[in-house]
């Protein structure tokens, strides 16, 4: 396991509920069969039941091609169009939420209800009050909540967690973090960019790793200021935040349309560090104003259930999707803690709320005055204000 | 009552912008058309509605233009799927009743410009080395005949290096320099015949706001003459980089080097079929383990990865003559309301927006 801080338990319920097997082999159900669960999650799943870990069981999507489309991969699967036909008929250890955010909620919900563990994708909902039924259900489910946050996994993340931890940095903690780039993520509709079924946009999006990521550096997030460019009826493509940690402080800029210099930078009193979230296993450090030094991080996670099995360090994201699959499994089998569970994710939900109630106009530097002035005017907080 | 505008290839650079600027003004006869969902994205901020068409699927396309009164071709893509995009938009534009195809092409079709009085229809050389070029000669040649049909009205734009904001002509350069990497063919007295995108925009506009728009090429350009000396020197002033860093390479020839055989392997139709096959991840690894060989670090930007071609560059830095864009301003009038100072301003704003030059020293 690496060595950094692990996450809270999410329990002492979810360790009374857990498996025990010699050689678990774990039922699984994977439910919205779309981009996700093509793109991230069918190698993971695939390494799993070729290693003999576990099988997919159940693939559930209203679209018939997509299910078909992924059976193809996991010719023991049963599949369905509806989550109530699938849990009414095959029992599973573990389903994975990937639907489309609106759904998350009652997805989970039910899943919870009929007895499962559930991974979910992140965002884990599109508003504290869904996140805090879903975290309620797995309370009284006595099961396990975890939520897709892959960036848990990276080596990086662990190598920059401990030289914080040391110290190489000093003291007062400024970080900047930029992430952005032109929106290709193989969707299937347009309903990623609906309020209404998304929660909102590039925030919701990138911005659920984005935070999640600087609280296991630097503690819980809050935002202090907000601004982004969405009109009324769209969602934010950029967006500006200004964080405050525990530990640290600054700024966070996402884009969904703008090919930002993709980096967190922290600065403190001895020393400064670097970070590119496409370069899972490396960072750069210099104390003091020297020179930059590049560290590749080797730490490792569990590769399988083994009580004492072998570990690997991730190299790929897809790597980190199938470590923590394996890590949520374990959870299951052993009672070990999951990456993040749904308190976790929750208090990431919540900080996204926070953004939008508090949302300005986002002052983008090319449009001209008359431009800015409209920018503003058609900004989605009026019509809120209006209807308030 | 007017019928929309159809505008094809609406994720794209040009047209995110158009459609940016027609939502701040408040138009509604904008209609979107872009390939994938995914191309939504890029402008999911101005909530507006888009439609669906593939261009190189010529059954999508007709749905895609119904009740358009005319259509602006933006899309971009494989160089060579334009020649057969092209006439499917033709085929479609004509099938929806449209009055007016606009087609953005490129100055590129010449190669360089050699003379000072270009004309604006001068034939485009079809021996090319870059298959972009080659590809946008071929579907103007196409246009050029359907012209002559008169079914509709062909506007043929050829603008220069489209820059500003969000531009790859500011992108690339920018980073250049700031890796040490940028040149100037000669003593970059070469002609750099700019195109500003706000004023290309609003000399589409014009252009379908004229009743009977006359079918033909045009030139359209900004209307200074901007030596790529200055073009860099400006860039480099507001990026604080040395203009001594910037090397000088001979004008008379060109040295292949690595890059470019690199850029000549991705042309291929194998390394294409690899592309689309090879995993995501495993391609982000094969980038890494090259960028290791070579000895240098990835570059930590997203940003970077979108340059431009070295001899690409290098071919337009011998540009001799400004392009004339007499014909168009003659036609549809002089929409330029850009110097160069003010777009290399809001470039520069730009470049500090994505995180160009804050803190690449690092």
């Amino acid at each position: 396991m690496p060595g950094h801080s692990r996450p809270q338990s999410t329990g002492d319920f979810n360790r009374r509920s857990v498996i025990h097997s010699a050689a678990p082999r774990l039922d699984i159900a994977v439910i919205g069969c779309g981009a996700a669960a093509e793109g991230l999650y069918r190698y993971a799943l695939g390494a799993l039941e070729s290693r003999g870990i576990a099988r997919v069981a159940a693939l559930v999507d209203p679209n018939p091609v997509r299910t078909a489309a992924l059976q193809r991969h996991f010719r023991a699967a049963r599949t369905f169009a509806d989550p109530a036909d699938a849990f009414a008929s095959v029992a599973v250890d573990l389903v994975i939420v990937a639907s489309p955010p609106g759904m998350h909620a009652q997805h989970t919900v039910d899943a919870l209800a009929a007895g499962s563990h559930v991974l979910c994708e992140k965002p884990m909902a599109i508003g504290a009050p869904d996140a805090e039924r879903m975290v309620a259900a797995a309370r009284v489910a006595r099961r396990i909540l975890a939520v897709g946050m892959t960036r848990r996994m990276y080596p990086c993340l662990v190598e920059a967690q401990r030289l914080i931890a040391q110290g190489t940095l000093g003291d007062r903690l400024r970080f900047t973090y930029r992430e952005g780039r032109v929106y290709d993520w193989p969707v299937n509709s347009d309903a990623a960019f609906r309020r209404a079924t998304a929660g909102g946009g590039v925030l919701t999006d990138i911005g659920s790793h984005v935070l999640d990521f600087l609280s296991a550096l630097f503690g819980a997030t809050t935002a202090t200021s907000y601004a982004d460019d969405a009109h009324a009826d769209g969602v934010e493509t950029n967006c500006r935040i200004e964080v405050v940690c525990p530990e640290a402080s600054g700024v966070v800029q996402l884009s969904w349309n703008q090919p930002l210099v993709t980096r967190l930078r922290i600065t403190g009193s001895a020393g400064e560090l670097m970070l590119d979230p496409g370069r899972i296993d490396a960072l750069r450090v210099r104390r003091g104003g020297g020179t930059w030094e590049t560290r590749i991080s080797t730490a490792t996670w569990p590769s399988d259930l083994a009580t004492r099995g072998r570990g690997d360090t991730p190299r790929t994201h897809r790597d980190c999707v199938y470590h923590q699959l394996v890590q949520v499994l374990r959870a299951v089998t052993h009672g070990e803690d999951v990456p993040v569970d749904g308190e976790r994710g929750l208090a990431v939900i919540r900080a996204i709320d926070s953004c939008y109630e508090r949302a300005t106009s986002f002052e983008l530097p090319w449009l001209d005055a008359a431009e800015r002035s409209q920018a503003d005017a058609r900004h989605w907080t009026r019509r809120r204000c209006a209807a308030a | 009552m007017r019928g929309g505008i159809a505008v094809l290839g609406a994720g794209g650079f040009v047209g995110s912008r158009l459609l940016e600027r027609a939502a701040h003004a408040g138009r509604t006869d904008i209609v979107p058309v872009v390939r994938a969902a995914r191309s939504v994205g890029r402008t999911a901020n101005l909530g507006i509605s888009h439609r669906f068409g593939d261009a190189s699927r010529a059954e999508t396309l007709e749905r895609a233009l119904a009740g358009c009164e005319a259509v602006v071709n933006l899309t971009t893509g494989d160089p060579a799927d334009i020649p057969r995009t092209t006439e499917n938009i033709y085929t479609a534009a004509l099938a929806a009743g449209a009055r007016l195809l606009v087609h953005l092409s490129s100055a590129s079709v010449y190669g360089a410009v050699e003379q000072p009085d270009l004309p604006d229809d001068a034939p485009p050389w079809p021996g090319h080395w870059m298959a972009y070029a080659r590809q946008k000669g071929v579907a103007e040649n196409f246009l050029r005949e359907r012209m002559a049909e008169r079914r509709l009205a062909i506007v043929v734009l050829r603008p220069g290096l489209v820059w500003g904001p969000g531009s790859p002509w500011v992108l690339g350069p920018a980073t250049d320099l700031l890796r040490g990497a940028a040149f100037l063919a000669g003593s970059g007295g070469g002609i750099c015949n700019l195109m500003y995108v706000d004023d290309l925009l609003r000399g589409i506009d014009a252009v379908v706001a004229h009743r009977e728009a006359p079918s033909g090429f045009y030139h359209v350009g900004d209307n200074e003459t901007i030596t790529w000396a200055k073009y860099y020197g400006a860039l480099a002033a507001g990026l604080g980089v040395d203009p001594e860093t910037i090397r000088a390479v001979p004008s008379d020839r060109y040295r292949t080097g690595l890059r470019d055989r690199v850029d000549e392997l991705k042309a291929l139709p194998i390394y294409k079929r690899a592309r689309a096959w090879l995993p995501v991840e495993a391609r982000a690894q094969i980038k890494r383990r090259l960028a290791r060989v070579r000895g240098r670090e990835r570059p930590m930007s997203s940003a970077a990865d979108n340059a431009v071609g070295t001899r690409e560059i290098w071919h337009l830095q011998t540009t001799r003559y400004r392009l004339p864009t007499t014909k168009f301003r003659a036609t549809f009038g002089d929409h330029n309301m850009v110097p160069f100072p003010v777009g290399m301003a809001a470039s520069l704003a730009w470049l500090r927006f994505i995180g160009i030059g804050l803190d690449e020293a690092a």
